[in-house]
């Protein structure tokens, strides 16, 4: 019987390619994306489970709060790791990292800018055990000036990572030697690419580090004997801040808190500051999850729907079958196991689509998903559970329509009761089109509210800047940037040059200031951000009040102090010229000038009280503002320069917007994807209804030739028929319009700056899906009104 | 006779269609009696409640009243499954428009009763055979319904309804859609059915086809007015 089943279903899709390729493709489609967005959800749930004590470890982070502000930090003191392991029994190890940056890395005449390189302790890898392909993991990070580089690093250097042990390179200005390899993890929140020993700091700056507690750089991470000790510790913190770092840190008014963070909490749940690497967003997790589901909803839908609409085709067989003895039951059996069969089919094509579709949805989505999930019986069992499942679901109603059938009607008259579910068809078109509305809304906004990100005026003129990473801790390239910026401006396309610790769109640094207000000093924290006295010029960043750093003030380097206008106003200074700021003495430190507030993070923040200090020595960056055109040239006479002054280190440049944007890249990201999965549902959707109205052309056929007889045009039988779905359609478009608009203003609300949802947005979507709806149904339309009416008279 | 002899006995069958705003009565008391190895004609107007009553017996469909006994047994009032249960073992039909199915083959479509039946495939396939040579249609075993001609349908059709080796045949205008060759083709091969022991219940409006029949049942207005016996039948039997 089962082979019969199998006959049947098999020549039925041979000889209606169309709908069987609708319901194929659509379901295949529907199946991919959900299988992509699985794996998507399934490697950023899974961040850090990679190491094997993951469930035991735990980052420690701080809290800093001052007054009423909070500064949520995610890197300690470097004295915290080893203060803990000493004190606390239940932890196993402490491993701390400290950020370097990027930096030079040099074998023979070979020098490589890597970037995310590390000072690491010597038990790191007894936390994160990375599999190390060379070198012992517990050994490897022991010694000073052992480096341990990842397998894309090393094979840069060496071809393959076996050559690589007991190399020795320089990292930055030291020698180091290689004293392992390893396997770098995509789904890690930490991919370092180089790790150094910390053993190699020298010992008094180490000892420096534990000094005052007052310098927070790095991430400090503990591995617990139990996982359940993770509450019994947190409880302790409190005390442990008492009674060892407080003392330290002598009479401050700001209060520490540490707390712990679940290693497997960190991709998603964390919103602390100077993250070494971009986090996940979990409301993304959301959303994908809900486009999945609704992507393979309306997939099954089309299903459902083409089913039990062409369910009159199907009426005779059914009828014939239960002439001949078939009884109910066997029926269901049937039809569910067509649609099974068919969900399998459509399965396989998936798989084959999810094959050909991961290295683009990893080159958009920024991961490395490998498609080694064929071999996870889990993921195997879930992909079959959900076949069976949406065979099964999507298969009840059309089983149960088909199998209720009076042979006596059918047989007889070749009429069925299939009109009934007319009604709930139409209720699941209205359905899939609001699911589709409401991702092209959403789409729609995404999109202009990172066109609005963009365009928006930040305060400073981010284009035309030239940026050249300095390297960190090279203090004879640093001496050298005098002559770098009057070298560069030499050259008529560069209007100025200057240096800064830091760039717009960066982290900032936060430094607690003692600030006169009220005519009393008190203690405030203040994003800080350290430049060159051509900064302000070059960034065009207007002053309001008071005056620019100068070289002719020699006081300007130790006590002069520039803030924003939010800064002001934060200590309600009304004339804040003069007012007092400083560091431990504040005696002279003043400040000399107001700038006009400007974006120097994201759009994402209000502009936030800021503090500019002068440092010329204190920088990171090389900036030059160039003039449009003659690029080609100006960038060679800026590499001359730097080759010439900096030959010891490769030049690493980029362009300022292009570093600004960077911070949008998760919702540019979140757009692009989101984009090609609104297409497909709209695809999937329209597939649906080009088959649904192909049904009703066929099931109108004898109407469509007694009008045309009584004299109608084509066009008046396009309408006719496209009428009806249109107005479906229309009322999507009025369901939808209010769930997307709820759901945007949501997301909307991460951002400082956002752009209005204008009606337009509704309007414009709704035509466009009403348009595609009109053209899909008016191509089966058009077609059944140009039929001869003589013939479709015939056939009924 | 006795009343093991009956195939089909009913006393005052009706059936009753009812929709919102009218009520019609397509059978209204409808009593017949049937012997096994007879082969009877059902005729009348259009609408007069023949092929409703070649339904019911044919357990397609139940009556709104009345008695309804089959091989004895009363299943006036039999659920689905038995009723699917007794098609399936007991009854063959035969359509005015072949009713094959489009997606099967001529072997597929006829051997369908005994996958129903759980007959084991070795059988099906000797039986299948052994039908499509009765019917002089073996060579067109592969074809697809619509690849053949009207008669070359029908005689698939009966070939279906036979191979489970019914008792019971039941036809509704099986001529109908034939030429006049084709049909007396047809007409003879469910006489030769007969003459083999098989029940024959036919509807049909054609004088001609009533003649293969012992009896004719003459149906208006839902009732049974007039029953005659076909004494050329008869005759031709007693020869």
């Amino acid at each position: 019987m089962i082979q019969n089943y199998f006959l049947i279903f098999w020549r039925n899709m041979a000889r209606n390619k169309v709908y069987a390729a609708i319901n194929i493709i659509g379901l295949a489609i529907g199946l991919a994306s959900c299988i992509l967005i699985y794996l998507y959800v399934q490697h950023e749930l899974s961040y850090d489970t990679y190491f094997s004590k993951h469930e035991r470890v735990y980052r420690v982070v701080n809290d800093l709060i001052v007054e009423d502000e909070v500064e949520k930090a995610s890197v300690t003191h470097a004295a915290l790791a080893p203060a803990l392991a000493a004190d606390f029994p239940e932890i196993e190890a402490a491993v701390r990292m400290i950020n370097r940056g990027k930096q030079v890395l040099r074998l023979d005449d070979k020098a490589i800018t890597i970037d995310y390189t590390f000072w690491a302790d010597s038990n790191y890898f007894q936390i994160f055990d990375y599999r190390l392909l060379e070198g012992d993991p517990k050994t490897a990070l022991l010694e000073p000036n052992s480096v341990v580089l990842s397998t894309d690093v090393a094979t840069k250097f060496f071809g393959n990572s076996s050559d690589a042990l007991f190399s020795t390179m320089r990292v930055g200005s030291q020698s180091y030697k290689v004293t392992g390899v390893f396997e770098p993890v995509d789904g890690a929140h930490m991919k370092p690419n180089v790790l150094t020993s910390f053993s190699t700091i020298p010992a008094d700056i180490r000892q420096g580090m534990g000094g005052n507690w007052g310098n927070t750089n790095s991430y400090t991470y503990v591995l617990l004997q139990h996982a359940s000790d993770g509450a019994a510790l947190q409880a302790k913190l409190p005390d442990f801040v008492q009674s060892r770092i407080a003392p330290a840190r002598g009479n401050t008014t700001e209060r520490m808190e540490l707390q712990l963070q679940a290693l497997t909490d960190i991709h998603l749940n964390t919103d602390y500051l100077w993250e070494a690497f971009p986090v996940g967003k979990k409301s993304y997790i959301y959303i994908f999850s809900f486009v999945g589901v609704f992507i393979l909803l309306i997939a099954s839908i089309n299903y459902m729907n083409l089913a039990t609409a062409r369910s009159a085709k199907r009426a005779k067989e059914v009828g014939l079958r239960k002439v001949v003895g078939a009884n109910r039951s066997q029926l269901v059996t049937q039809f569910l196991s067509e649609s099974v069969m068919l969900t399998l089919l459509a399965v396989l094509l998936a798989l084959m689509l999810v094959e050909l579709m991961l290295p683009t949805f990893n080159s958009l989505a920024d991961k490395q998903i490998s498609s080694t999930y064929f071999t996870d019986p889990d993921f195997l069992l879930l992909l079959l559970a959900i076949a069976l499942f949406i065979g099964l679901v999507a298969g009840s109603y059309p089983a149960l329509v088909l199998s209720h059938f009076k042979p006596v009607d059918i047989l007889k008259t070749g009429k069925t009761q299939a009109g009934g579910g007319a009604l709930l068809r139409k209720g699941l078109v209205v359905l899939q089109f609001t699911i589709s509305l409401v991702l092209i809304i959403g789409t729609a906004v995404v999109y202009s509210q990172m066109h609005y990100l963009k365009s928006q005026d930040l305060g400073f003129t981010k284009e035309q800047v030239l940026v050249v990473d300095i390297p960190s801790g090279d203090t004879t390239i640093v001496s050298k940037m005098p002559v770098m910026k009057s070298e560069l401006t030499k050259n008529p396309n560069i209007t100025s040059a200057t240096t800064s610790a830091m760039i717009p769109g960066q982290s900032t640094g936060v430094i607690i200031f003692n600030v006169e207000r009220d005519k009393q000093m008190v203690e405030k924290t203040f994003n800080t951000i350290w430049v060159d006295y051509e900064f302000l010029d070059l960034m065009n960043i207007p002053l309001l009040a008071g005056r620019n750093f100068s070289k002719d003030m020699s006081t300007d380097l130790q006590y002069g102090i520039i803030v924003n206008e939010s800064a002001a106003r934060a200590m309600g200074w009304e004339e804040p010229i003069g007012k007092r700021i400083g560091g431990s003495d504040t005696t002279r430190a003043k400040v000399i000038g107001m700038v006009k507030d400007f974006n120097y993070t994201s759009l994402h923040n209000q502009i936030e009280p800021l503090v500019i200090m002068l440092g010329p020595e204190n920088n990171g960056y090389l900036m030059a503002r160039i003039s449009p055109g003659n690029l080609e040239q100006t960038l060679a006479h800026v590499e001359s320069t730097w080759r010439r002054l900096a030959p010891s280190h490769p030049m690493d440049y980029f362009f300022l917007d292009d570093s600004f944007n960077e911070q949008y890249r998760a919702e540019e990201k979140m757009l692009t994807i989101f984009g090609y999965f609104t297409l497909l549902t709209i695809l999937i959707a329209c597939m649906g209804l080009f088959g649904l109205a192909a049904f009703t052309a066929e099931q109108r056929t004898k109407e469509i030739g007694i009008r045309k007889v009584l004299g109608s045009s084509v066009t008046g039988i396009v309408v006719l028929l496209t009428k009806d779905f249109a107005l479906l359609v229309c009322l999507a478009i009025l369901i939808a319009s209010p769930i997307a608009w709820y759901g945007m203003w949501h997301w909307l609300q991460d951002f400082a700056y956002r752009t209005p949802i204008s009606a337009w947005v509704f309007i414009a979507s709704g035509l466009v899906a009403l348009g595609i709806a009109i053209f899909t149904v008016s191509f089966k339309a058009t077609r059944a009104a140009m039929e001869d009416p003589v013939r479709a008279l015939r056939t009924e | 006779m006795s009343k093991e002899d009956f195939i089909i006995e009913t006393q005052q069958l009706e059936k009753k269609y009812i929709t919102d705003t009218v009520e019609t009565t397509a059978l209204a008391g409808v009593d017949l009696r049937i012997a096994k190895g007879e082969f009877v004609a059902v005729m009348g107007p259009s609408g007069c409640g023949k092929s409703t009553l070649l339904n019911i017996l044919g357990l397609l469909d139940s009556p709104s009243g009345g008695s309804f006994r089959f091989l004895g047994q009363d299943i006036s009032h039999a659920s689905e499954r038995q009723r699917a249960k007794i098609r399936k073992h007991n009854l063959g039909f035969v359509f005015q428009s072949f009713n094959l199915i489009d997606e099967l083959t001529v072997e597929e479509n006829i051997g369908l009763p005994l996958a129903y039946l759980g007959i084991p495939r070795a059988e099906t396939e000797k039986r299948v055979k052994e039908a499509m040579e009765r019917m002089g249609i073996a060579h067109r075993h592969a074809h697809f319904p619509q690849q053949l001609s009207g008669g070359q349908q029908q005689r698939v059709a009966i070939a279906r309804a036979t191979v489970s080796n019914p008792s019971l045949i039941l036809a509704d205008e099986p001529t109908g859609n034939l030429d006049s060759v084709h049909g007396r083709e047809v007409m003879s091969l469910l006489s030769e059915l007969n003459d083999a022991g098989t029940t024959v219940v036919m509807v049909t409006h054609s004088p001609s086809d009533a003649e293969y029949a012992h009896r004719i049942v003459n149906l208006f207005d839902g009732q049974i007015v007039t029953e005659s016996l076909n004494a050329r039948k008869h005759a031709a039997e007693l020869l």
